[in-house]
């Protein structure tokens, strides 16, 4: 049986500036849900299924690869094998068949930050499943960022805060991790209790950050911000036009001329 | 075919990007900088500018901005009817009670919420979409804080704020901001927030656009995404913040004294309307990239539809430099995929150049954004702009500098979130330069507020992007993260207060909404559109004909 | 010469004293122990079941790392990571059938089938680096310290991977003589600690400690030496209700071998971390001059 799909003009989902002309385009199948449509080759999997007449409120967020809305699972025919995207990056195939997972339960322990101590344990009490992983690595694959999930989990097993934080530092928290896990983890939860840790408790701090909040606190720049305030446009971009340039190239050891105002 | 990840078409304007390469790089090496222009240049520059088109923009005839010429998308919200009708909602009994209510769902709202908890107050946050569904995530640059004391300080701060935006910004908001900046910093770090520094906790910092002191700190390039991965974190564990997604505002509601009482809210999964009773109220709704105004394409989140204006202006808050939009001046062009997303400032920080089709620099890359826009499309409509086969057109941001200026890996480790959105489309952005192009990016307006977060109405707080007044006419690079977070703790503290202190019992109404309807009328308005819009209709007009018995109520049916 | 070397996560957390004092005395003796990257748990457990698969996978997954790595000799120190990375090798080694369900369950991994020779620490001083030898290379012999070796199960059992006789083993023993202390033989050495019990039955715990401390007291021990985190964990815990409840006994220390070997090796003795040990044997040590 053939199916005569009518075609429609190119993606309206953005604008562009200036008037042109929509070259006609490409018609590709793609089962949604298991149903079929027609829709432009070169689309993303959400402007394609905008385009099929879908309309999101889950599963569209950011639209730009860092919000973890639309995480999305699909196979293509003839592979055993399920992917995933997140459906604002992936470019439609041909014959893929698609679903989003907009939402996945997950455990997430509550616990007061200011109490925490950068001890391995502070996780390992809060996640006990952490040890629950055997190490199938379905979290890995399930990653859309393509980060190692399953080594960030192996580092906070190991005690390694440092290594979990940096290895699940782009994680978009989309959960198809913790879709696919065996032992049935909530891995990015446990990363982000990882990765706050590591930031607070393990890095060192900001002296100069502390130093220059002390200043203020002590009121060193009160006067000056309010003799700012009260200065005529003319005069202040004057001062605007004068201020002294720290130049791209400079080290971080560049120190300027004129300390008045420091 | 393919040259560098590209088609072939672009391989004659790579190369000439390649052929003046080393020159460029030999001029950076000395410092050498393309000249900013004068003031006086920027000045004739913005002609060139979307905001300054007389024909995309209207005065507005109805509430307390009655005669201000805005953008039509704008104007065509405020001049929209209520979703409800006000007659028809039963405001004697409510869903929920909370002493702090915050709309929104991004970093000022989470912010806030966490500080309103902290003062004691019962809060509940309504947010349109998921929790972090919001602008804040997307934000990629970094945040800015005077916290190095032997070259910055809040001084040069303020200084810089004010030169961005034309020095029309309201000096108290700035003054308290630059003021604030290094603390709300400090808070970050604090709760965790994994700044990028050096081994010895220092932080990195660099220049942004018309800055004069390299006080922008980041988070690899997922700063936005970093802070607010960690203040959601936080507000999870905080006991006394309560959060009702997929629920936004579609009214304020006030109380028979004039103050903020609350808001109506939509599930807009249920579709039931929910009244929420408040003894204060913050909005922090974001922005409005969604509206696309003149055309544009955007950087912004798919809730980006300038609902807090709409219910604000409504309720009796003022505008104020809503008559300005910014254009982010580095939008992708090609690969269509990507088409419209951001690339972060930090590229031309780093020391990328931005040259033309002849591969020649006609820019200084850290002049503030709206000029920089605007001498982009100046330069494209001399018939300078690199074409694409798609029919469009845009400037070289070359990328591949940062490699041999910083070493070999540059790109890949800093710039990780971009290098792996343009990898999987095929092209490796530390040999292959980006075509650009200016995007519809950020809110410059809004509601207008003090220092103090408060509005024209009492127990009505605002923070972030909704707010018109820290950035003038133009926003710098770095300064709307740390909007949020200044401001985000302002209005927390004060919105508990108020709950705590100034709130007074009394009957719920909509009559603002009711007089607002009144005034359309009377204007002479007749329009079947509601707002707030809540969300963008992508769905195509071939499909939205053949939805017989679809009906609309606004962009939602 | 440098061997790959699997630490196992419980020596990057409680069992520093295990892991650091092995590290240092192998330097001594002129072998780096590098560690393998992008480990992870050896399984902790070995499946008994013979159709549970998924739990061969966490051990085999690290000797595909060895392999990736190009070593074909992955040195152990813990006796539970030992026995389970051992015998995941053996399977893939021997059964074709649940190799290839395994191989073809880890298509993200490289094939497998057991290249790699999974041994334990006190075979690298046995057999490539030999008793005289090290002998010649003890600074601090051990002298008048009475040590009962204590090898629980995971070193010997079952007798495939089993480093030593399974029935009258003497690893231990060779290497307490050969440090200079005195190796007190008592039948319990083989006996089991408890394991896991520790977690659902503590009290079970405390009546094996009993079983194995009192005995090797009875045969003169001052200290017992053994390979194990969990062991030294169960009699450790074991101990403490022990001391509490019986008025005769005041608790006995427990050393790991590589702190043995790193104190005769001559090395600062900051590197063992006796502050993680149970049972304070510092106090033992000073006792017999072993310690400043």
């Amino acid at each position: 049986m053939s199916v005569k799909a009518k075609k429609r003009k190119g993606p309206t989902t953005t604008k562009v500036k200036e008037e042109r002309k929509v070259p006609e385009v490409k018609l590709i199948p793609v089962y949604i849900m298991g149903k079929r449509y027609e829709v432009p080759e070169g689309l993303t999997l959400m402007k394609a299924m905008e385009y099929a007449g879908y309309r999101f409120i889950r599963g569209c967020g950011c639209r730009g690869g860092t919000c973890g809305a639309c995480g999305t699972v699909y196979r293509k025919p003839g592979d055993y094998k399920l992917q995933v995207a997140l459906a604002c990056q992936k470019t439609v195939e041909p014959d893929m068949y698609v679903t989003q997972i907009p939402f996945f339960p997950a455990n997430r322990a509550q616990y007061e930050f200011a109490e925490l101590t950068s001890a391995p344990e502070e996780v390992f009490k809060l996640y006990p499943e952490l040890f629950r992983c055997v190490a199938c690595n379905a979290c890995t694959k399930a990653c859309p960022q393509g980060i190692q999930v399953m080594d960030a989990i192996s580092a906070l097993k190991q005690g390694n805060i440092a290594e979990a934080s940096r290895i699940s530092f782009e994680c978009i928290q989309c959960g198809l991790c913790t879709s696919r896990c065996f032992g049935e983890l909530a891995q990015y939860h446990m990363f982000q209790l990882a990765r706050r840790i590591y930031g607070a408790r393990i890095l060192p701090r900001a002296e100069h950050l502390a130093e220059m909040v002390k200043a203020i606190n002590e009121g060193k720049y009160d006067d000056i911000l309010n003799e700012l305030k009260r200065v005529k446009k003319d005069e202040l971009e004057k001062l605007y036009r004068e201020r002294e340039e720290e130049p791209v190239t400079a080290g971080e050891d560049w120190k300027p001329r004129d300390t008045t105002y420091l | 075919m393919s040259y560098l990840g590209y088609p072939d078409f672009f391989e004659p304007y790579i190369k000439k990007v390649e052929q003046t390469r080393p020159v460029r790089l030999e001029k950076r090496r000395r410092g050498e900088e393309f000249p900013f222009m004068s003031l006086k240049e920027r000045q004739e520059m913005l002609k060139y500018h979307p905001d300054y088109k007389e024909e995309g923009r209207r005065e507005i005839k109805v509430g307390p901005n009655k005669g201000y010429r805005i953008a039509h998308e704008f104007v065509d919200l405020l001049e929209s009817k209520s979703r409800v009708d006000p007659d028809k909602v039963d405001l004697t009994s409510d869903d929920y009670e909370a002493d702090v209510l915050v709309i929104g769902g991004g970093g000022a709202a989470t912010i806030a919420a966490i500080i309103a908890e902290e003062n004691g107050a019962q809060v509940l946050m309504a947010t349109k979409l998921r929790h972090g569904d919001a602008n804040t995530m997307m934000a990629e640059g970094g945040i800015q804080a005077a916290t190095k004391r032997e070259k910055d300080s809040p001084y040069y701060h303020y200084l810089d704020v004010m030169g961005g935006g034309h020095f029309k910004n309201d000096p108290d908001i700035v003054a308290a901001f630059v003021k604030q900046a290094p603390d709300a910093l400090q808070w970050l770090e604090n709760l965790g927030v994994l700044f990028s520094k050096f081994p010895d906790g220092r932080l990195e910092s660099m220049h942004g656009g018309g800055t004069c002191r390299k006080r922008m700190h980041y988070c690899a390039d997922l700063s936005g995404m970093e802070i607010m991965r960690v203040v959601r974190d936080e507000a999870r564990n905080r006991r006394n913040i309560k959060v009702l997604e997929f629920s936004p505002a579609v009214e304020l509601i006030l109380n028979e004294h004039g103050q903020c009482s609350g808001a109506l809210l939509y599930n807009m999964e249920t579709e039931e309307y929910l009244v929420v009773k408040a003894k204060a109220v913050i909005l922090a709704t974001g922005g409005s990239g969604r509206l696309h105004v003149q055309g544009f394409m955007t950087t912004n989140h798919y809730g980006a539809t300038a609902d807090g204006i709409v219910i604000g202006y409504r309720a009796g808050a003022r505008l104020s430099f809503l008559h300005t939009v910014q254009y982010h001046p580095t939008g992708v062009v090609f690969p269509e995929q990507i088409e419209g997303w951001l690339i972060t400032e930090r590229f031309r920080a780093e020391g990328a150049d931005i040259v033309n089709v002849h591969g020649e620099k006609f820019v200084n890359e850290r002049e503030p954004r709206d000029v920089e826009s605007a001498r982009f499309i100046k330069e494209c409509l001399d018939g300078k702009g690199v074409p694409t086969p798609t029919g469009k057109v845009g400037v070289w941001l070359d990328s591949p500098m940062l490699d041999i200026l910083h070493g070999e890996g540059r790109v890949r480790t800093a710039f990780v979130g971009k290098w792996k959105v343009y990898d999987r489309l095929g092209i490796d952005i530390s040999k292959a330069p980006m075509l650009v192009y200016p995007t519809l990016h950020y809110q410059n307006g809004g509601l207008k507020d003090n220092a103090e977060c408060e509005t024209a109405v009492p127990g009505l707080y605002v923070a972030g992007e909704v707010t018109g007044g820290l950035h003038g006419e133009n926003r710098l690079m770095g300064n709307s993260l740390m909007d949020i977070v200044v401001f985000g703790r302002i209005a927390g503290r004060n919105a508990a207060i108020f709950a705590r202190e100034r709130a007074k019992e009394g009957k719920l109404t909509l009559d603002h909404v009711k007089r607002y309807h009144k005034e359309l009328k009377e204007a002479g308005i007749k329009t079947n559109r509601v707002a707030p819009m809540l969300l963008p209709d992508y769905t195509s007009p071939e499909v939205k004909e053949k939805q017989l018995t679809v009906s609309h109520l606004g962009t939602l049916r | 010469m440098s061997l790959a070397y699997y630490p196992g996560c419980t020596l990057k957390t409680k069992a520093k004293n295990l892991e650091e004092p092995a590290i240092a005395s192998m330097e001594v003796l002129g072998f780096k122990l590098e560690e393998i990257t992008r480990w992870n748990c050896c399984g902790a457990v070995h499946s008994l079941a013979d159709d549970d698969l998924i739990h061969q996978v966490a051990p085999v997954r690290n000797l595909i790392r060895t392999t990736e790595q190009g070593k074909n000799k992955l040195v152990t120190l813990c006796s539970f990571c030992f026995n389970t990375l051992k015998r995941a090798n053996l399977l893939m080694k021997a059964d074709t059938e649940k190799r290839n369900t395994i191989n073809s369950f880890m298509d993200d991994e490289i094939d497998y089938s057991g290249e790699v020779k999974v041994i334990h620490l006190l075979e690298v001083l046995r057999d490539e680096i030999g008793w005289e030898a090290l002998a010649q290379k003890v600074k601090l012999p051990l002298r008048d310290l009475k040590v009962a070796p204590y090898y629980g199960c995971m070193l010997l059992r079952p007798r495939e991977v089993a480093m030593d006789s399974v029935e009258n083993p003497g690893i231990l023993r060779k290497l307490v003589e050969t440090v200079g202390a005195t190796s007190v033989d008592f039948p319990e050495s083989t006996r089991c600690c408890g394991s896991y019990q520790i977690i659902s039955d503590p009290g079970v715990i405390s009546a094996y400690a009993w079983n194995i401390l009192s005995s090797a007291l009875s045969y003169g021990a001052e200290a017992l030496v053994l390979t194990c985190p969990l062991c030294a964990y169960d009699l450790g815990q074991g101990q403490e209700e022990l001391v509490k409840k019986r008025a005769e006994f005041k608790g006995m220390p427990i050393f790991y071998f590589t702190q043995l070997l790193a104190l005769a090796l001559g090395l600062d003795h900051q590197v063992c971390h006796f502050e993680l040990n149970y049972g304070n044997p510092e106090s033992l040590l000073r006792e017999k001059n072993l310690l400043p």
